[in-house]
């Protein structure tokens, strides 16, 4: 035989060889054991650990929140069950806004799964932003109105529930049509303007309930809630004393010798509390009220809030056929969200504020109230609501509507 | 067509024969080359007919036989020796997926929720899930489509982290709108397992097409082959990458992480063996159909609400 041919027999045998000892001792031992595949790569891919760890995890230490979120229409957005007979899981819960918890509250980066382990010649090793050490699971909500906005935002083609909120009219509230899918939307320039959603909703139960106390005030910037000691209540005894250096200009009793300057009578704690501590800090100026709150302690502001907050007040008389025009105009500038203790939907005191944080109208004169709009308006005084109604009234709106509000019972 | 371009050349050469007697032998090689790639082409046809027909089509609902490409004795194999999953048995569960395109309101939760939950990579090209818009403009007759592959959805500022729908049609004449998301349809016929070269990929009894990530040599013929565009390349990994409804979820009791965050229960998730699954009952409750019947593959995820424009 020829020498090249049998040269070319031993190179054949070899590659036979070699690729029957690479078909034998190479190969997996589970590959085909189910199919074409490599059998253990079932269990392998089902090892991996779960991240998103579900709402009832964060019950275990966040109580309270999650106790706000459960009785919320966030948790009952959903609950259309019955009618399209799939059980599903109720409105958006924690790890929708908060992204997901991994092993939070771990500082560790969670361990890399067998497909993450996966590396190339041509590729790399790279870490996923998850699972490096400052990884980004259980993200503080950034700027909360973003977030809302992917749901609440109305853009075409999103399936609404309700009427949509700020569309003609600055603030409207959201009725609730039940049985029909879909979520409250609303056009952000005319709902809230500036202001994150958050200083007027909760968002662990956005739909405002006027009982309860609103959040406390956030960080426009980072959207993080202003850290706030839990306000103890004031004495009235001990704010009697400081209500001396006011009785000059409000009188006494809260009543104030003035009629473009506020009463105090009546008033909520939490909104005199709020507005010298704006003059204090002066995000709120005034040329006499800026120095007075300036020598006021935080008992002080507590105090005297609760002397005026206690002491009685009165409505004054105001023109009725103008204040019955404002009346009108008050539902639909909707005024009443906020300032009408049963909210837009629900028939209440007007002028007399469900919460805290927003001040009661009823029990001023209507040259002050008429004074406070106008003020919004030029944009010499600043709210991120109240500026941007007042820019949608006339002047004899405003006339109108602190004439509605001066005569409305303040009881 | 082999056959009949073959036979039309025949006809227009007849004409010339009587003139060159030696062209005959030409004609018949042409005709029998005709005959004979004819032949060919369906054999083919009938080997592919015949090893589609070897698998998939008994198991609709699992439990009954072998899944795509898997041998009798390999079937037996897996109902008697189950991959090692703890409280789980492949054999006793075939999960199906519903999407109620009536309920989406295009929030997106469940794209960025999927890339954190499977370390997807997080830019806009990378998806195992997406959401598409289909929006119809007054007076035309063709809907205008767009996703998170859009950079004008991309959050300003988030580096391509984050997703949230433009509000481009804001002050347009929409007649009709509506969202569609899109996850991979785990076919009980995966294209993608048919060409896979390595073994990588595969068709479970329970119901997904899973990606074995240390065999995938990133060759991407299975993005090729897939009907519904539900693959990519991970280019962090080098390999296939595509939604295998959270298959570590799922073996442990939990809902696919979209399935979970999805805030409207648009998605819908559950057991076909189960009746009383959410996934039984959306089945029985609502019409449904799938994407791109037409193309044989027999898709998993059910849709209800989509218009005919959506593939």
């Amino acid at each position: 035989m020829h020498k090249h041919i049998v040269n070319l027999l031993i190179l054949i045998s070899v590659i036979v060889v070699v690729a029957a000892s690479a078909r034998y001792l190479a190969r997996q031992d589970t590959f085909f054991q189910y199919g074409h595949y490599r059998g253990a790569s079932v269990a392998q891919i089902a090892e991996k650990l779960p991240k998103h760890q579900g709402s009832a995890t964060c019950e275990q230490c966040h109580k309270e929140i999650y106790g706000e979120w459960v009785s919320g229409i966030h948790r009952k957005a959903t609950k259309d069950n019955a009618i399209r007979g799939v059980v599903i899981k109720s409105g958006p819960g924690c790890e929708v806004c908060h992204t997901p918890a991994g092993n939070h509250p771990s500082k560790e980066a969670m361990p890399l799964s067998t497909e993450d382990q996966v590396t190339t010649l041509t590729h790399k090793w790279e870490n996923h932003p998850i699972n490096a050490a400052d990884r980004n699971l259980m993200r503080d909500p950034q700027d909360m109105r973003i977030l809302c906005t992917n749901c609440h935002e109305k853009i075409p083609g999103r399936p609404l529930r309700g009427k949509v909120a700020g569309e003609g009219v600055p603030v409207q509230a959201v009725t609730d049509v039940v049985g029909i899918h879909g979520v409250p939307q609303v056009v952000i320039e005319g709902h809230g303007g500036d202001e994150l959603c958050t200083t007027c909703h909760n968002p662990h139960s956005p739909r405002i309930v006027f009982a309860s106390v609103p959040r406390p005030p956030s960080d426009p910037k980072t959207g993080k809630l202003a850290a706030v000691s839990a306000p103890k209540p004031g004495d009235a005894n001990a704010g009697k004393a400081v209500a001396a250096n006011c009785a000059a200009c409000h009188g006494a009793n809260g009543m104030s010798v003035n009629p473009e300057w506020p009463n105090l009578a009546g008033q909520h704690t939490g909104y005199l509390v709020a507005s010298l501590e704006a003059f204090k800090s002066g995000a709120r100026k005034n040329d006499m009220m800026s120095p007075m709150a300036a020598n006021l302690s935080e008992a002080d502001m507590r105090n005297v809030a609760a002397y005026f907050a206690a002491a009685s007040c009165k409505s004054s008389d105001s023109d009725k056929a103008k204040a019955d025009l404002g009346k009108t105009r008050a539902q639909a500038a909707g005024c009443a969200a906020c300032h009408s203790s049963g909210g837009l939907n629900k028939a209440g005191i007007a002028g007399v504020s469900g919460s805290q944080a927003w001040p009661n109208l009823a029990g001023q004169s209507a040259q002050y109230l008429t004074v406070a709009l106008k003020a919004f308006k030029d944009g010499s005084r600043n709210h991120a609501v109240m500026s941007s109604v007042a820019k949608t009234l006339g002047d004899a709106d405003i006339e109108n509507l602190s004439a509605f509000y001066a005569g409305a019972s303040c009881k | 067509m082999n056959q009949l371009s073959s036979e039309e050349k025949m006809t227009t050469q007849d004409i010339n024969t009587e003139k060159e007697a030696s062209h005959i032998s030409r004609r018949s090689f042409l005709g029998m080359l005709g005959k004979g790639a004819a032949c060919a082409g369906a054999a083919v046809g009938a080997g592919g007919a015949l090893a589609s027909a070897g698998g998939g089509a008994a198991n609709a609902l699992g439990g009954v036989g072998p899944t795509y490409q898997q041998e009798p004795e390999q079937y037996a194999e897996a109902r008697k020796n189950p991959p090692k999953i703890p409280g789980y048995n492949w054999t006793e569960h075939k999960w199906a997926f519903g999407v109620d395109s009536n309920r989406c309101i295009g929030c997106l939760r469940c794209v960025e929720a999927c890339k954190m939950e499977n370390s997807v990579q997080m830019d806009r090209n990378h998806t195992r899930t997406w959401v598409e818009r289909y929006v119809y403009l007054e007076g035309s007759d063709h809907a205008h489509v767009d996703s998170i592959h859009d950079l004008k959805n991309v959050m300003p500022g988030s580096k391509e982290t984050r997703f949230v729908f433009d509000n481009r049609y804001k002050n347009a004449k929409v007649t009709k709108a509506f969202f569609v998301p899109k996850l991979c349809n785990q076919c009980e016929k995966p294209s993608c397992v048919q060409v896979c070269p390595t073994g990588a990929t595969y068709k479970t009894p329970d119901g997904p097409v899973l990606i074995d990530t240390k065999y995938c040599i990133g060759c991407q013929y299975c993005v090729q082959a897939c009907p519904y565009g539900a693959r990519s390349l991970n280019h962090v990994r080098g390999t296939a990458e595509k939604c295998n409804w959270c298959y570590h979820r799922i073996t442990k009791g939990l809902n696919p992480a979209c399935v979970e965050v999805c805030p409207t229960g648009t998605r819908i998730f559950g057991d076909r063996m189960d009746p009383e699954s959410p996934i039984s009952q959306f089945l029985r409750n609502n019409r449904v159909n799938v994407l791109k019947p037409d193309m044989g593959n027999m898709p998993n995820v059910f849709y209800a609400g989509i218009d005919k424009e959506v593939i």
